[in-house]
């Protein structure tokens, strides 16, 4: 009986769930719901808004595909793929390199800080979940200041331990950042929710394909072209009025 | 290349060179603390397969200051091998090294890989500058190259202050889309970081920067030790006094 107990309390003690609860695990962290903050985020995207550059759907899925093209699948993708599988090896060095190499991609300081300041809710969120030992000792390098707890890094590692298969965690990873930018731009250009469904829908293939880009990619790939999108993102904190905090 | 500072100045004490690459000797602009030298690229520009390798290492309070002869031309790979260009610096305690900008230029079908690491120790400062040319622009050549890789990454101790790459495909990529180039042609970049940084006032900077109607731009803080400027724009003149301007602006805060 207190087994049982101990597990009911520990619902994502995984050795004992089914594929499809991981699948549903995976859906929830990614949930609007799930309490990291990506819909304060825009990074960048409202500097683009304020200058009018987003006015329409097209516009906007326009601004998505440079993103999850030029930025997402050539940076944060790779980091996730490249720390799931340094987690999977328990390569600690490895992951403290691509902390910094995360760090470091990121520029623009709010956007930086953006990436912190999810990883650290994510992991304050996940932590009651798991049981990861790889996850528990994240947070001791954390609560020490031996890592900046970037998102992408995190990410990888909660996702190896959950046993979800990478290039799932990848694409749920690619699928809730675009989303997150285009429920953000449907209340800031504002653009109404169908043409926001509309806009999504349209970016469905682009994110699967991007999904294969990383799938192909090492970490010697990594770069980003989105050099208007990392300007936006600087200019962010000069903006007078702001919505989100990047 | 090794620096060393004796008797308050600064001496290139160890140099070892290849044709077609050449150091020249110190020179001594408006102290004897501060050594300029010139790299000198003598073929003229780099055909494919080449590899040109800099490794500067500025002992602790070594002042320099490397500038170009002229500008980096890469011409076509008709071989599909590209042009290899390494950089390594390292710098020691409290030493300084400035690198100001020429344009590297890739010509129809070059293909160009660039790679630049930076490792520097508490408390010594580094000022480098570049500018990426979309191709010889008055011969109606932009964005003609086959392949442009640039790596480029600062590291203060074990902490990366920088890492910033680009992979430019033209044909194989929309440049002009809204969240890249956009209708810009050059990409300038400065990197500043030091112990006096926080002398720097960002939003100062900032408004000086959206003066210009020509270029966009923009600066942001590394992590308090560092500051960085992005520029994007058509005009190279331009483009090049702005980034000399606030470069000089840096480099006096340490007077």
């Amino acid at each position: 009986m207190s087994g049982q107990k101990e597990d009911s309390n520990n619902r994502l003690n995984t050795g004992g769930i089914s594929t499809d609860q991981q699948l549903l695990h995976l859906f929830q962290i990614h949930d609007s719901a799930f309490p990291i903050g990506s819909y304060t985020q825009s990074f960048g995207m409202e500097t683009y808004i304020q200058q009018n550059m987003i006015k329409t759907k097209q516009d906007l899925i326009e601004y998505c595909k440079s993103y999850l093209y030029y930025n997402l699948a050539c940076g944060d993708g790779i980091l996730i793929k490249e720390s799931y599988k340094a987690a999977e090896n328990e390569d600690f060095d490895k992951l403290a390199k691509l902390e910094q190499i995360c760090n470091g991609m990121k520029l623009a300081k709010e956007s930086r800080d953006g990436s912190i300041k999810m990883g650290k809710q994510f992991l304050q969120t996940v932590l009651p979940l798991s049981e990861s030992k790889l996850v528990n000792e994240w947070k001791n390098k954390f609560d020490n200041k031996v890592i900046k707890g970037h998102y992408p890094v995190l990410y990888g590692i909660y996702t190896a331990s959950l046993d979800v298969h990478v290039e799932q965690a990848v694409l749920t990873f690619l699928y809730a950042s675009v989303n997150g930018l285009i429920q953000n731009a449907v209340r800031a250009v504002p653009l109404g929710q169908n043409n926001g469904v509309q806009a999504m829908y349209e970016l469905l293939s682009p994110i699967e394909e991007a999904s294969h880009i990383v799938e192909n990619s090492t970490l010697d790939d990594l770069h980003n072209n989105a050099l208007g999108i990392e300007m936006a993102s600087m200019q962010h904190e000069y903006l007078f009025s702001r919505l989100f905090i990047s | 290349m090794e620096f060393q500072k004796r008797n308050n100045r600064t001496l290139l004490t160890n140099c070892f060179q290849q044709p077609p690459l050449k150091a020249s000797r110190e020179l001594y602009l408006s102290n004897k603390e501060k050594a300029t030298v010139y790299i000198m690229e003598s073929s003229g520009g780099m055909v494919a397969g080449d590899c040109n390798e800099f490794d500067v290492h500025l002992m602790k309070d070594a002042n320099v200051c490397l500038r170009q002869q002229s500008a980096t031309k890469v011409y076509p790979s008709l071989n599909e091998l590209s042009c290899v260009q390494h950089f390594s610096v390292k710098l020691d305690e409290r030493a300084r090294l400035e690198w100001t900008p020429e344009v590297i230029i890739p010509f129809e079908h070059a293909r160009f890989s660039g790679n630049t690491n930076i490792q520097m120790k508490q408390e010594s400062t580094l000022l480098w500058g570049e500018i990426i040319a979309p191709g010889r622009e008055k011969r109606n050549e932009c964005f003609h190259y086959d392949d442009f890789r640039s790596s480029f990454q600062i590291w203060l101790e074990e902490e990366c202050l920088a890492y910033d790459t680009l992979h430019l495909s033209p044909a194989m990529m929309p440049l002009q889309q809204m969240g890249l180039l956009e209708n810009s042609l050059y990409i300038g970049s400065l990197w500043f970081v030091s112990p006096v940084v926080q002398e720097v006032n960002l939003k100062d900077i900032h408004e000086q920067l959206q003066e210009s109607e020509q270029l966009k731009a923009s600066v942001t803080s590394l992590e308090g030790k560092g500051v960085h400027i992005r520029w994007l724009g058509s005009d190279l003149w331009l483009m090049k006094k702005e980034i000399n301007k606030l470069g000089k602006k840096f480099i006096d805060l340490q007077k």
